[in-house]
């Protein structure tokens, strides 16, 4: 987590950059293909935990990208992450900095450019990536907690009364 | 709720609004049930005071070869003096059967037994086969008492025995009823519409499974396999293709369950309404988890929010609001 931390800060060092191949755009320039001009993205870093909770950092001169990949360990988990996500995805207007569609190999991901972090304070946008991490984690971890709970007494509920 | 109810409350609340009103009005009302059972509630046109009550079931087919009709008969002659039977083939179009209720004549006695009997209308529909199933298994019991029950020529008599398909959903979801000597297996076959339900469903059925070893003892016995048909009822389950959301749920009731009277009774009641008792849970489940979700994006917002300085200009830059060491501010002059 402090290792995340540190890199995150390091990595929203981010600039205003108009795009040097089409004019008067304005674009992240993690988001498109660099083969041009590959100085403006830096080297990416994964952090990570295990095989299934990594989190990827890719910096570039105007954005950075920010991928999650959250704990699985079996098929609830699985389906309870998938819909977890997608409920975040689709209300992605009002999370400003979180991209519609995942980075392949990973649940969620963030974009951040450089207008976010004019707009926004830095640190706090920092806090927020890992409170997300922490938090996420905790919330299907408990909601498989809670499923079980309930099979188990619904199983009861409807086994007892037999006799 | 945990429980659902086994009769139907609109039926029961209709009814009894109309044998306790006093001016005869007349009533035209459709009433659905699990299993797209339909109920239909109708006065006839020029006798307020009769009420026809037509039921459509999907499987009544099946439920006819089990003697359904006579099973019925059986749960509402005693109330003859009120309730009128229709022969099947006079049923209501589009509906299987048909009783007229007397309301003038219900006002007289008393109607709440009858109007209860009446709304279990489903319950009793669904109950023929079981009955059927539970008194081959009494007939099975007493055939075999004295005999060594593990000899090939019996094993193999057995293994014949005729299994009752009720296609209570049509083709995709049935319930198969295959008696023994010594106990009566029902399985369920139900089909998953999607992966979370079927996740879901797992997890429930394993929790069915481990309940009897855990708290539950004299519970039947619970077993569960995904897509393939268990042995029991392969060759009268409709081979469909293979079909990955499909699930069979087997319980095996022991004597204990079946003993005559209202254990048995009780017994037929509640593992009738399995499917719907399951898959309630499971939407349950599924409005929780989305709420929980709503909730927590809700959470997210706000950290999210607190990133944003609270005094913006028009811009959407944050106004510097550096203070002197007293804690005055510096003020733009005007």
């Amino acid at each position: 987590m402090v290792t995340v931390r540190s890199s995150l800060t390091a990595a929203m060092c981010l600039e205003d950059f108009s795009s040097q191949l089409v004019e008067r755009h304005n674009r992240p320039e993690i988001e498109v293909d660099n083969t041009h001009n590959p100085e403006l993205v830096l080297n990416p870093m994964v952090i990570a935990r295990n095989e299934n909770e990594k989190i990827l950092i890719e910096p570039s001169v105007n954005s950075v990208r920010v991928s999650i990949k959250i704990k699985q360990a079996d098929e609830i988990e699985q389906i309870l992450v998938h819909q977890f996500t997608r409920f975040l995805t689709s209300r992605a207007e009002n999370f400003f900095i979180l991209r519609r569609v995942p980075i392949a190999g990973y649940d969620i991901s963030f974009l951040i450019t450089n207008f976010h972090t004019e707009q926004m304070l830095k640190d706090k946008l920092v806090d927020f990536i890992i409170e997300f991490m922490e938090e996420v984690d905790k919330e299907i971890s408990e909601m498989k907690l809670f499923l079980n709970a309930r099979a188990r007494v619904i199983a009861e509920a409807y086994l007892t009364p037999f006799d | 709720m945990l429980q659902l109810d086994q009769n139907n409350l609109l039926i029961t609340k209709t009814l009894t609004e109309r044998v306790n009103a006093v001016e005869e009005k007349s009533l035209d009302r459709i009433v659905t049930d699990f299993d797209f059972t339909t109920y239909h509630l109708l006065t006839f046109p020029d006798q307020k005071n009769q009420i026809l009550i037509s039921v459509y079931l999907k499987c009544w087919d099946d439920l006819v070869k089990y003697g359904v009709v006579d099973y019925l008969k059986g749960k509402y002659s005693p109330y003859s003096d009120v309730l009128t039977i229709l022969d099947p083939k006079d049923a209501e179009t589009n509906y299987n059967y048909s009783i007229v209720l007397d309301l003038e004549r219900a006002r007289q006695s008393d109607a709440t037994s009858v109007i209860n009997e009446i709304s279990y209308l489903k319950r009793h529909c669904l109950a023929a086969p079981f009955e059927r199933g539970f008194a081959r298994y009494d007939e099975l019991a007493e055939k075999y008492a004295s005999s060594n029950t593990y000899s090939e020529e019996i094993q193999g008599e057995l293994l014949t025995e005729e299994v009752l398909v009720i296609k209570y959903r049509g083709a995709e979801e049935c319930i198969f009823i295959k008696p023994s000597f010594d106990r009566v297996t029902v399985i369920f076959s139900t089909t998953f519409k999607d992966e979370m339900d079927k996740t879901f469903g797992k997890v429930f059925l394993q929790e069915f499974v481990d309940a009897r070893k855990r708290s539950v003892q004299t519970a039947p016995q619970v077993l569960f396999t995904h897509n393939e048909p268990p042995l029991d009822i392969r060759k009268a389950a409709p081979t469909t293709k293979f079909d990955t959301n499909k699930g069979y749920v087997t319980f095996v009731l022991f004597p204990r369950h079946l003993v005559k009277g209202d254990r048995r009774d009780n017994c037929i009641s509640h593992i009738q309404y399995f499917r719907n008792y399951f898959h309630y849970h499971i939407k349950c489940s599924k409005a929780y988890m989305h709420s929980r979700m709503r909730h927590r994006v809700k959470e997210f917002l706000k950290v999210l929010n607190r990133a944003k300085p609270e005094n913006v200009d028009n811009d959407g830059r944050a106004i510097e609001n550096r203070k002197t060491a007293s804690g005055r501010r510096f003020d733009a002059r005007a």
